[in-house]
């Protein structure tokens, strides 16, 4: 069954990614949700700091979740932002091969994004190339680590 | 006498902080490096406690994982309930009446009193002032006494339901409610003056722990955290959920980004806080049986996703759902406050001396279960037991 999802214009704000913002829709509740390739994650957040700073407002990263789709092969990945004022949530999302997740990291724009992607690495093995803090064991216990097992991945079978 | 060996002593030593923190009480490590009595560098170390909760939803039910999510952590757990229970809402498409939602907000405020009062508490622990902690944990309990006769539990709720909360209160429940606030507004008004004119507070607060505002927003901190260092952010009043679009409230923001500052913040909210109760139980609306009936809420769950956030007494909690129509999540992400604010906030420990980092660490009201969720799982018989941190560190899981 596949999920319905109500198509929206880019916003205004995020204009200047017009061009490789491959789709845009809402995810409950009036979270706006744009698909980008993961090679551009970086160059919109530069682009988006900038964008914002100009208007007298902020943005902050949320969280970073990521899914293991396993019927499509892929880890779809998301990047939860909350611009503020007035607190308004963007999802920018990517999709990234299951056998080799790859993603440049963001911690160096971002420091805020550590957290986030140690726990992503540690917990579905994502790669955020750049961050050298990555380690396995930031959460998982070590019985499930040293067998190289990914607990979220949907064959893992934890 | 020649020499035959040299002994150096090395400029920067390492002081490990933790598993048990003498603070909060909880396994987390903060690996200290120190030159002379000055931290020059912090590693935080996690994995102590992780329970495996986001797998466990995944593994259960859309309505046992309310109770699953409850358990994340202890103090905060009727905000995760709510938070998981309006994603799921969201997924169905239930709105549930207005009379359950102020519900949720009061047993939601009631929450943030207690939770803010026992850090407050904590914190007076641990720069040295016992007989403070002893006073407000006193008067705290009031407040557990008000959260029972609301929800049944005087810690663990489990006071919301998809579509509304487990149970009403009726006139006489409300008066005993009023009459507690009552008592508890006093009190908090006086911690509050004591946290402002005590000099052994401002000294040993005041000025530790400083963080500036550019730097909340890149190292994601959030709730009391955010707003201690005046950026204004409340996801109460963001995403207005629940009954906050209608309950009047402040949103409490202070400049001086100190560890004092945060404290303040969560003083002054507790005031906002029983105010917001107040309004609540006097303005109850009567527009319809909050409790829904268990037997006849959807079975079937649409494919779908959805992200709530709530504003936990720690700061922002968000719960990402994914649901493929089956019985179970396909995938719950529970991201908490203090994942963010204690993993993150390594760089605000630097400079400072030993002896402040337990004082930045309370400041942030860390609670290390939220953060971390460990049950060992066992892959030949898929059994899974809970074992003692102990065990684990002696190798013998």
């Amino acid at each position: 069954m596949s999920e319905e999802r109500k198509e929206v214009e880019v916003p205004e704000e995020l204009e200047f990614a017009k061009e490789y913002i491959e789709k845009s829709y809402l995810m409950k509740p009036n979270r706006i949700v744009i698909e980008i390739k993961p090679e551009k994650i970086r160059e919109f957040l530069t682009q988006l700091s900038k964008t914002l700073e100009d208007r007298g407002k902020k943005f902050y990263l949320s969280t970073i979740a990521g899914t293991d789709l396993i019927d499509k092969n892929v880890i779809q990945l998301d990047y939860h932002l909350i611009i503020l004022p007035p607190g308004q949530g963007i999802v920018v999302r990517t999709y990234l091969p299951r056998d080799n997740p790859r993603i440049d990291s963001i911690l160096d724009l971002i420091p805020g994004a550590f957290s986030g992607e140690c726990e992503t690495y540690d917990l579905l093995g994502i790669v955020f190339e750049g961050n050298k803090y990555l380690k396995r064991g930031f959460f998982v216990p070590i019985d499930i680590t040293e067998k190289n097992i990914f607990p979220l991945r949907k064959d893992s079978g934890v | 006498m020649t020499v035959s060996k040299i002994v150096e002593i090395p400029i920067v030593a390492e002081i490990p902080v933790g598993p048990q923190h003498p603070a909060i009480h909880e396994p987390i490590m903060l690996k200290i490096y120190v030159e002379g009595e000055e931290v020059v560098k912090v590693e935080i170390n996690t994995g102590y406690n992780h329970r495996g909760i986001e797998k466990l939803c995944e593994k259960n039910s859309f309505y046992k994982d309310i109770f699953i999510v409850s358990r994340v952590c202890g103090i905060c757990n009727t905000v995760h309930g709510d938070c998981y229970v309006r994603a799921v809402e969201q997924i169905l498409d239930i709105d549930p009446p207005r009379r359950a939602k102020y519900l949720r907000t009061l047993a939601m405020e009631l929450e943030r009193i207690h939770s803010h009062m026992i850090i407050n508490a904590i914190m007076a622990e641990i720069i040295g002032y016992d007989t403070l902690f002893m006073l407000i944990m006193r008067d705290r309990e009031m407040v557990m006494k008000a959260k029972e006769i609301l929800t049944g539990g005087r810690v663990l709720a489990d006071y919301m339901m998809v579509g509304g909360v487990r149970r009403d209160i009726d006139e006489v429940k409300r008066d005993k409610i009023l009459s507690i606030l009552d008592k508890i507004e006093p009190r908090v008004k006086y911690y509050m003056k004591l946290f402002e004119e005590d000099v052994t507070i401002e000294k040993r607060l005041r000025g530790i722990g400083r963080i500036k505002p550019d730097e909340v927003l890149k190292f994601s901190l959030v709730g009391p955290t955010a707003r201690g260092s005046s950026i204004k952010t409340d996801a109460r009043v963001e995403d207005k959920y629940d009954a906050y679009d209608e309950v009047p409230f402040n949103v409490i923001v202070r400049d001086e980004g100190d560890s004092w500052a945060r404290m303040m913040v969560r003083w002054e909210e507790t005031i906002e806080s029983i105010n917001m109760s107040r309004y609540i139980l006097n303005h109850l609306p009567k527009d319809g049986n909050p409790v829904p009936d268990e037997r006849r809420l959807p079975r079937r769950f649409p494919p779908g996703e959805s992200f709530t956030r709530a504003e936990a007494p720690r700061g922002e909690l968000t719960y990402y759902i994914k649901s493929d129509g089956k019985p179970n999540p396909y995938r719950v992400k529970i991201r908490t406050p203090s994942f963010n604010n204690i993993i993150n906030s390594g760089f605000v420990y630097l400079g400072h001396t030993l002896a402040d980092v337990p004082v930045i660490l309370t400041s942030f009201d860390p609670c290390i279960s939220c953060m971390e969720r460990v049950i060992v799982i066992d892959l030949k018989n898929q059994t899974k037991k809970i074992v003692p941190f102990k065990y684990i560190s002696l190798g013998r899981v």
